[in-house]
């Protein structure tokens, strides 16, 4: 029976990674209903292509609410249903927010969407009237040029050339153009300086990460097998009898909130839901509650806190010292005054871990180098690195919490540090 | 055949050397030198603007010094059939010319006029066989000698049940195109009917019955007219875009042919309408014998408005390009862009100025065929791209449709797509209300500076907030204008428009000023330096030489360089004698002058005119000059747009594009019905409505942060919540993340909420910060990150006070 599962798990497990890993597929649910993002944006677009209208819009919304994969899954669709007639231009922020840099991409795109040669050695000029010219050319045969900006905030800068140019030509002539913003910057249009925004058809759809409901139905559309796939069909009715189960848990309930009161947008339910079905037990092929909860106790970890773990004992020394310090309001000090604490304890207890100050000062600089302490503030590199002010980037309650945690740390040390606990 | 030509242009637009003749000029300016006007205005075809008709320029007078006026009184040669060396007519080398090559016969005739150069002529108007052909003219050609029997051509129709010509009233059928008497047609109709009509016979034949068309009588043969052959291509229609003599004598035409949709790579279409011909790109030198006789190419509109122009009208919306097999809409005309063509261009250059330097023969030629000279250039270097300078215009053949998509030509507009067609921004309204005070005094003002003999350099400053109709004022200004110097009521003049912000860099106007005088490309400071001496000096550039030049820059602000120097020099221009320059300034700000210094402002500042924002009645007025004729707007929606953005901005562009929004959102939700399957009521649904207009300026004027804050996962909410509470408490501007914390670590112990580790709070924090719900510093600061809300605190109460998922987070708000 196991050695029979084992391929079925396997195939199993592959065809879910691939429904994860495929935007089209996860967002495919909106394509059906009439008051999506997905049609309003397809209306949007549709409209300028059979009706030859220029338009601009925003989408706008927090990161991984699935602002591309929507506009994606529309340029997709809209392909199919006009053949030839669509040519998309995608421009991203982060690389193209120089004006000549941008128009010459842009005219890079046109020359290899219309098969046409193209020149590196063209200037800005050239490139801005030959975007134009194409412009009115593709107007003229009734083909429309989508441009896609992502990061559209980054494009908001400096004297906006690039999008007054595309923006005063799509005003001007006879073309069939969109240009789609991509932003998670919700005053991304603010931005836009008056002229610009002035000539910006501010068309605006919002995308929020989905509610409760639509999570719980999103993760069903996901992880439910069909009947009628290439799998074995007793294995997919016990495998979707067992996940109705687990959908129908007060635990799961549980999970699914922890979850989404951190972060619902829709990445992050992927992320999630990839780590369950990693987790998939192999000889049987089944999801199990412990699947859910080992995936979200790793969409939970605290970077910061795993670091403070495994540090030596005289690094957590150094760290409690600078909280007494920090406690007692003193807002400059360097490694000289947190030595002079560490002595003064040192005198006090007469513990065991009494280190020279070049072995205290090694440690010192490997808790600057794991970002757990940092420079106060950036000036007088040229002073030595003893004298330099530092600050401590955790916070005391972190700090208590991993010498909780920590088995070989000595009692001496939370005492040391319990005194100003508070909470 | 008898020949009453005026001379005209030689097809090749090229500079030449303006050295000698200048003196014989003036002895021949006595001979009339009007042309003549064209017969028909067709401006589907084109033609070049035609030179002024006010007392010309030396330049003018020259080309009529070497007019072969001679020809005239010559008796040109009877029979053309029998002229000995000509190459074999053209027609028959139609088809196998789809791509010029440099070898077309229009390559290798540069040498044969070398040879003898005085003695071609071009004509812009022929008489010839009793039919008069001008350049722009459609006519039919004939296919091949001899090949067609039936050589009488009937320019009456017969009808196709009594077939007799004559008796009544005709009507057509939209599907066969034959003819039909009223009286013939069963049931008899009184008068013609409206609309599409089609005859019995096709009617029957659509609903799939056989009907037997009614037979000519016996021995009568049916004749087919001009228009049936060409659509069953046994004729070819062509436009003609020049006429020349040859040495010889022989009349030739060059010609751009039509083609039937049949003979397209994508055949006939579906939606294809049967008199629709496309334009070709293919360009034939044909002799003029093969000319039949005229027929009537039209663009849509013209074609809509034909009424009695008879059996040879056609329809024409496409270019064809037989390299590619592709289609391009035709451009219409008042789209083109004003500035392409200067008005002052001469248009006619006198085909005799190349005689003087033959050594630019060739390259005229290459001028006329584009096509040609690319394949040209392509076999001498590495292929031309299409992004640089020279190769632009000619890679652009390539982007055509392979098909006619239907939706484009089938579709019935609703009321609301034809609103949303008016109201985009790209549509040029018909008229321009509420600016007419403003476009008076722009006029006033080009004419007083272009119209003295004398042009003093003079300056006007136009201000006003985006969306106030500034450029469009003063370009419907300069295109009032140019229909004026058109028609001769002024002298020729150079416009000149620059958009600053379209300039690389300041320095780069120069450049541009430079290029657009001479057509050289020179670098900024050769250019500045060009025109330095250009307008003080009066060492002329280029062709124009002492013609005003009037200079629009648009957003004249973005010149402003740290010295102010690009400035200065152009506004230092106009005050120079003789320097000819008018420059129209826009911008924003009204106080730009006061910005700059005194130097420049004391050049600039004297003459300026304001335009205001729109108040809501002129806004309603514009929109609803749009909307004639369409009714798809309440009234009061119309009302309702333009006094709230009067009150915001008064920026027309914003009031058009909430109306076309608010248009867009009615068409949706009709749209959405039917799809459902019902049809909505007449009355209410369809129109647009007050709710449409609220939700489209809801949409542009409102920040969705309200929307994504009541969406926030539940720990952003609980972080926002304690931000306001902290900066509240506080009373600084900015809160520490880690005093933060422990903030939401109290509220979430004494709420019993699961607490949230302290990174992920951090990374909440951080999305937050993305999207600029809160400003916030980088996140390797950790517990010293400074956080700041960028929304009133009062939005964030308003946002959280009711919000489910944390019914006890209001008690802090």
């Amino acid at each position: 029976m196991a050695a029979a599962a084992a391929p079925v798990a396997n195939q199993a497990q592959a065809v879910l990674r691939g429904r994860l890993c495929d935007p089209a597929f996860v967002h495919s649910p909106l394509r059906s209903s009439p008051d999506t993002n997905y049609s309003k944006l397809k209306y949007l677009v549709d409209s300028s292509v059979s009706e030859a209208c220029n338009n601009s819009v925003l989408l706008l919304g927090p990161r991984g609410c699935g602002k591309g994969a929507v506009l994606d899954m529309v340029l997709e669709d809209l392909k199919k249903e006009h053949p030839d007639a669509i040519s998309v231009i995608r421009l991203n922020g982060m690389l193209h927010s120089d004006d000549n840099c941008a128009t010459k991409e842009i005219a890079r795109q046109l020359c290899l969407e219309h098969q046409l040669s193209f020149s590196k050695m063209a200037s800005s000029d050239d490139n801005t009237d030959f975007m134009i010219d194409m412009l009115r050319e593709c107007g003229l045969a009734h083909k429309t040029v989508i441009f896609v900006l992502e990061e559209f905030d980054l494009f908001a800068q400096g004297k906006q050339r690039l999008l007054y140019s595309l923006l005063d030509a799509m005003q001007t002539l006879t073309s069939q153009a969109v240009v789609i913003g991509i932003s998670c910057r919700l005053d991304a249009d603010q931005l836009l300086e008056k002229r610009v925004r002035s000539r910006f058809s501010h068309r605006k759809l919002l995308f929020v990460p989905s509610s409760l409901d639509g999570i719980q139905r999103l993760m069903e559309h996901l992880l439910m097998l069909d009947k009628d796939s290439s799998l074995p069909k007793n294995y997919v009715t016990e495998y979707n009898s067992r996940l109705t189960s687990i959908f129908g848990n007060k635990k799961f309930k549980g999970i699914l909130g922890s979850l989404t009161d951190a972060d619902a947008t829709t990445s992050n339910i992927l992320r999630f839901l990839f780590r369950v079905v990693s987790d998939m037990d192999m000889e049987s092929g089944l999801l199990s509650m412990e699947c859910f909860t080992h995936a979200l106790s790793c969409m939970q970890r605290q970077p910061k806190l795993d670091s403070l773990q495994d540090l030596s004992i005289l690094e957590l020394y150094i760290l409690v010292c600078m909280n007494r310090l920090e406690d007692k309001e003193q807002n400059s000090y360097n490694f000289n005054s947190i030595m002079k604490e560490y002595r003064s304890i040192q005198d006090a207890y007469k513990t065991s871990d009494k280190y020279a100050t070049t072995v205290c000062f090694r440690a010192f600089e490997h808790l600057l180098d794991r970002e757990l302490i940092t420079f106060a503030d950036s000036k007088g590199r040229n002073v030595a690195l003893e004298y330099r002010p530092v600050k401590l980037l955790i916070s005391s309650r972190e700090l208590a919490q991993s010498l909780e945690l920590n088995t070989t740390c000595p009692a001496v040390l939370q005492k040391l540090l319990d005194r100003e606990r508070y909470m | 055949m008898d020949l009453s030509a005026t001379p005209t242009r030689s097809n090749s637009k090229t500079k030449f050397s303006p050295s000698k003749t200048i003196a014989a000029a003036q002895m021949e300016f006595s001979t009339p030198s009007k042309p003549t006007p064209r017969r028909r205005s067709k401006p589907m075809a084109s033609p070049p603007p035609m030179s002024p008709a006010t007392p010309s320029t030396v330049r003018r007078s020259r080309r009529l010094l070497e007019t072969p006026t001679k020809d005239l009184p010559e008796t040109p040669a009877k029979d053309l059939a029998a002229t000995p060396v000509k190459p074999k007519p053209t027609p028959t080398l139609k088809r196998k010319r789809a791509a010029p090559s440099p070898k077309t016969p229009s390559q290798a005739e540069p040498k044969r006029q070398r040879r003898l150069p005085k003695q071609r002529a071009h004509y812009r108007k022929v008489v010839y066989d009793g039919g008069e052909f001008a350049v722009g003219d459609d006519v039919y050609v004939k296919r091949q000698e001899g090949a067609e029997s039936d050589a009488e051509d009937p320019e009456q129709e017969e009808c196709r049940v009594c077939f007799r010509t004559s008796g009544g009233v005709m009507v057509e059928c939209d599907a066969c195109l034959g003819g039909f008497h009223l009286r013939c047609v069963r049931p008899p109709l009184r008068r013609v009917p409206e609309g599409d009509w089609a005859c019995p016979y096709c009617e029957a034949e659509r609903a799939g019955r056989a009907i037997d068309r009614p037979k000519p009588p016996a021995g009568k043969r049916i004749r087919r007219t001009a228009k049936e052959k060409l659509l069953s291509s046994d004729l070819w229609a062509a436009r003609i875009e020049s006429l020349r003599r040859e040495p010889d004598g022989a009349f030739w035409a060059k010609v751009r042919w039509y083609i039937i949709p049949e003979e397209t790579a994508a055949g006939r279409q579906p939606h294809n309408l049967r008199r629709e011909l496309y334009r070709s790109n293919d360009i034939g030198d044909i002799e003029m014998e093969t000319i039949l006789r005229h027929c009537f190419v039209m663009s849509p509109k013209e074609f809509r408005d034909a009424t009695n122009e008879g059996d040879d009208v056609f329809y024409c919306e496409y270019e064809y390009d037989e390299h590619w097999h592709n289609f391009k809409r035709l451009a219409d005309i008042d789209d083109e862009p004003e500035t392409k063509e200067d008005p002052s261009d001469e248009p006619y250059n006198a085909d005799n100025d190349y005689v003087s330097d033959t050594d630019e023969d060739s390259e005229y030629d290459e001028e006329d065929e584009p096509a040609t000279r690319c394949v040209a250039r392509k076999n001498q270097s590495h292929g031309l791209a299409a992004n640089s300078r020279t190769g632009r215009i000619y890679g652009l053949q390539k982007i055509g449709i392979r098909k006619i998509p239907e939706h484009v030509r089938c579709h019935q507009k609703t009321a609301l797509e034809k609103a949303k067609a008016t109201l985009l921004l790209a549509t040029l309204p018909k008229s321009l209300p509420c600016r007419d005070k403003e476009m008076e005094e722009i006029s006033t003002f080009v004419k007083d500076a272009i119209c003295n003999d004398q042009c003093l350099g003079r300056c006007l400053y136009i201000h006003g907030v985006p969306g106030t109709g500034k450029t469009m004022s003063v370009l419907a200004v300069m295109r009032r204008l140019r229909s004026e110097f058109d028609s001769g009521a002024l002298r020729p003049y150079c416009f000149i428009e620059i958009n600053g912000l379209k300039l690389a860099s300041p320095e780069n106007i120069y450049k541009v000023i430079y290029e657009q005088l001479s057509g050289h490309r020179v670098g900024w400071k050769k250019a500045l330096h060009y025109l330095t001496e250009h307008f003080s000096d009066g060492i002329k550039i280029g062709k124009q030489a002492n013609q005003p030049i009037v200079l629009l820059i648009d957003e004249l602000d973005l010149l402003l360089t740290r010295n102010q120097s690009v400035l200065y020099n152009i506004l230092d221009w106009p005050t120079k004698p003789n320097s000819n320059l008018v420059i129209i300034g826009i911008a924003n700000t009204m106080d730009l002058p006061e910005k700059l210094f005194p130097r420049i402002s004391s050049r600039m500042g004297i003459q300026r005119l304001c335009f205001g924002p729109y108040n809501y009645r002129q806004l309603q007025e514009i929109i609803t000059s749009r909307l004639k004729g369409i009714d798809a707007f309440e009234d009061q929606a119309i009302e309702f747009a333009s006094r709230k953005v009067a009150a915001m901005s008064g920026d027309a562009r914003r009031a058009l594009e909430i109306c076309r929004r608010a248009a867009e959102f009615a068409d949706y939700r009709v749209k959405q019905l039917q799809q459902v399957g019902q049809t909505p009521s007449p009355g209410g649904n369809g129109a647009v409505c007050m709710g449409d207009i609220e939700d489209a300026i809801q949409e542009v004027f409102q920040a969705p942060h309200i929307q994504v804050m009541k969406n926030c996962p539940k720990f952003g909410k609980i972080i926002l919540a304690a931000m306001v509470h902290e900066l509240y408490r506080s009373g600084l501007g900015e809160v520490l993340f880690d005093k933060l914390a422990s903030t939401v670590f109290s509220w979430c112990h004494a709420n019993r909420e699961l607490l949230p580790g302290y990174d992920t709070l951090l990374k909440i924090c951080c999305k937050l910060g993305e999207s600029k719900i809160v400003l916030c510093e980088e996140g390797t600061k950790h517990k010293l990150q400074k956080l700041q809300l960028n929304y009133p605190s009062d939005d964030v109460t308003f946002a959280l006070k009711e919000s489910p998922d944390l019914p006890w987070l209001s008690k802090y708000l």
